[in-house]
């Protein structure tokens, strides 16, 4: 079923496109070889910040929370929330999405710095709102890569940014470029990337998080031109460093907190893709609708919720542009990016 | 169940002669057949009762849980009220609990679990799952309780309650979706409204002329 519409996906590529140029002139055979690149510069930046720690130091975390509030002794700039939640409790660590250290989100897979306050969220805590955001910010960082993945390398495909993740606008989404300027997908390949996304989801790969200089961002992601104009404006804002999330082979710039495992997405639809502009290039908007893990829903309610996922989600758009810069995750420059594409 | 008309008479209230069960009561006892007669059935329940204070959780067949349930309610809470220095207390204590240690177990154990201001009921009844009748063993298949005293040592037999509040994902979704439906709603109305008004200033002009012509 699923190749089946993969292929009427196909359907819509188009040869000769930017993309293909733009990896041949950086040295590379096809997207793939990109991505690969991508994954061992950050596997080489990961294990050199490893080795940099040198002595391992102890520190005391205090956990609280359920079976009971606990005193662990963990590694320094090593141990994760998540090894933690290894030594407390296997129902805990299956369930866990978000923790909170000192009172601050904090990655499941994001090494304690110093002794802290640990508690571990998971989406029925009486405080969700925060995991609620993470999860929104996966299903986007997510979507975008099912759909990096899912063209064909001829069709010219970058993606853009996602924004600031909005529960109540009804939808998560994904700006992105495509050669094809008049694409219109079919609800079939629609559905089809849906598919792809609980496939990737299925895969229940850690999302790792690492801090980055703007070097080697750029040296990453020197393929896509909007990541590249985006960089130098958020690592500005940000000491000169860059946050990047992976999942699976899939690596993106984010700012904000991940929840632990792509395995919390359960049921995932895409509702729509819509004409933007933005920052005076033309894209697609991507959106969909996605719940966790153990939330059912009856199929009227769910059909109730992509129906409102159609409509336009207009965060981050010109239409608000007095609220731009406080809902866009990455606040980028304003100059056209298309013309400087081609 | 007797209240008002034996106090008119000048009688004194039984709930302060007697503990006032707070579970459920047949109006008839359950015989629980048994080749001794009624002796045997009284022997059956101090056997269920003697092994609920011992063990404090128990699975078995409804009818004897539940008609066990009420001596066992009415044993705690009289020992309550009554205290070990009070000798018919004492006897009756050493007559439902087969084992002497267990009577031990009720005044120094179990009494003192419960607040002072706390009047039952004393033991919580599950319904648990019933054996699928096969032919060897057609005549179990009868409704089975678990029977508890409260405030056991043991985990919960159900799960805890799970937070249902407005915040949880799906919920603020379709939060989210109804306020929008309903402002679409509005709009639309509004918009209606303005176009009926312009109608009519149209037929209004339109009458004019036609007046004037």
């Amino acid at each position: 079923m699923a190749a089946h519409l993969r292929a009427n996906i196909f359907r819509y590529r188009l040869s000769n496109s930017g993309l293909l140029v733009a990896i041949q002139k950086c040295g590379f055979s096809s997207s793939e070889s990109v991505i690969e690149y991508r994954n061992r510069l950050f596997d080489e930046e990961k294990k050199r910040q490893r080795d940099n720690i040198g002595r391992i130091e102890k520190i005391e975390v205090r956990y609280i929370g359920v079976p009971k509030n606990e005193t662990l002794i963990v590694n320094k700039d090593i141990s994760t929330p998540y090894n933690c939640a290894q030594h407390i409790s296997e129902s805990l660590l299956r369930i866990s999405a978000v923790a909170v250290v000192n009172g601050h989100q904090w990655d499941l897979h994001r090494p304690l710095k110093e002794s802290c306050t640990l508690q571990l969220v998971n989406f029925r805590s009486k405080d969700t709102i925060g995991v609620n955001q993470a999860f929104w910010r996966t299903c986007s960082f997510v979507l975008g890569g099912v759909l990096e993945t899912v063209f064909k390398d001829d069709s010219g495909i970058y993606l853009h940014s996602f924004p600031k993740p909005d529960i109540k606008s009804g939808s998560f989404t994904y700006d992105f470029a495509l050669k094809n300027q008049n694409w219109e997908p079919s609800p079939t390949e629609l559905k089809a990337i849906g598919i792809e996304m609980c496939n990737f989801a299925a895969q229940n790969d850690k999302i790792e998080r690492l801090d980055v200089s703007h070097d080697i961002a750029l040296e990453m992601f020197k393929t896509n031109p909007f990541k590249r104009e985006q960089l130098p404006n958020i690592s500005n804002q940000n000491n000169g460093i860059i946050t990047l999330y992976r999942a699976g082979k899939h690596i993106d710039i984010s700012k904000g907190t991940m929840i632990g495992s792509t395995q919390f997405i359960r049921k995932a639809r895409i509702a729509s893709v819509h004409k933007i502009l933005k920052d005076d290039s033309e894209l697609y908007r991507i959106q969909g609708i996605a719940l966790p893990t153990g939330f059912t829903l009856s199929t009227y309610a769910f059909n109730i919720l992509s129906d409102r996922a159609k409509k336009l989600n207009t965060i981050g758009l010109q239409q608000n542009s007095s609220e731009k810069n406080d809902n866009q995750e990455h606040p980028e420059e304003s100059t056209s990016k298309m013309k400087q594409r081609i | 169940m007797v209240g008002k008309p034996l106090k008119s008479l000048g009688y004194a209230e039984v709930t302060k002669l007697m503990s006032e069960l707070k579970v459920p009561v047949l109006p008839r006892h359950r015989n629980l057949s048994s080749p001794l007669g009624p002796e045997g059935r009284i022997n059956k329940l101090r056997q269920t009762v003697t092994a609920l204070v011992k063990y404090e959780r128990i699975e078995l067949f409804h009818n004897r849980a539940d008609e066990a349930r009420g001596y066992v309610e009415r044993l705690v809470s009289d020992a309550r009220r009554y205290g070990d220095q009070n000798k018919e207390m004492m006897e009756m204590a050493s007559y439902w609990l087969l084992e002497k240690q267990l009577v031990h177990k009720l005044f120094k154990v179990i009494c003192p679990r419960f607040h002072d201001t706390f009047d039952g009921p004393f033991t919580t009844a599950y319904n648990a799952p019933r054996k699928y009748p096969s032919e060897t063993e057609r005549k179990q298949y009868f409704k089975r309780v678990v029977l508890e005293l409260k405030g056991h040592p043991f985990p919960p037999l159900l799960p805890q309650a799970s937070y249902q509040g407005k915040y949880l994902i799906h919920n603020v979704l379709l939060d989210a979706a109804m306020k929008d439906y309903y402002q679409e709603k509005k709009l639309n109305a509004m918009q209606n409204k303005k176009e009926e008004v312009t109608e009519s200033v149209d037929e209004e002009k339109e009458l004019d002329n036609q007046i004037k012509e």
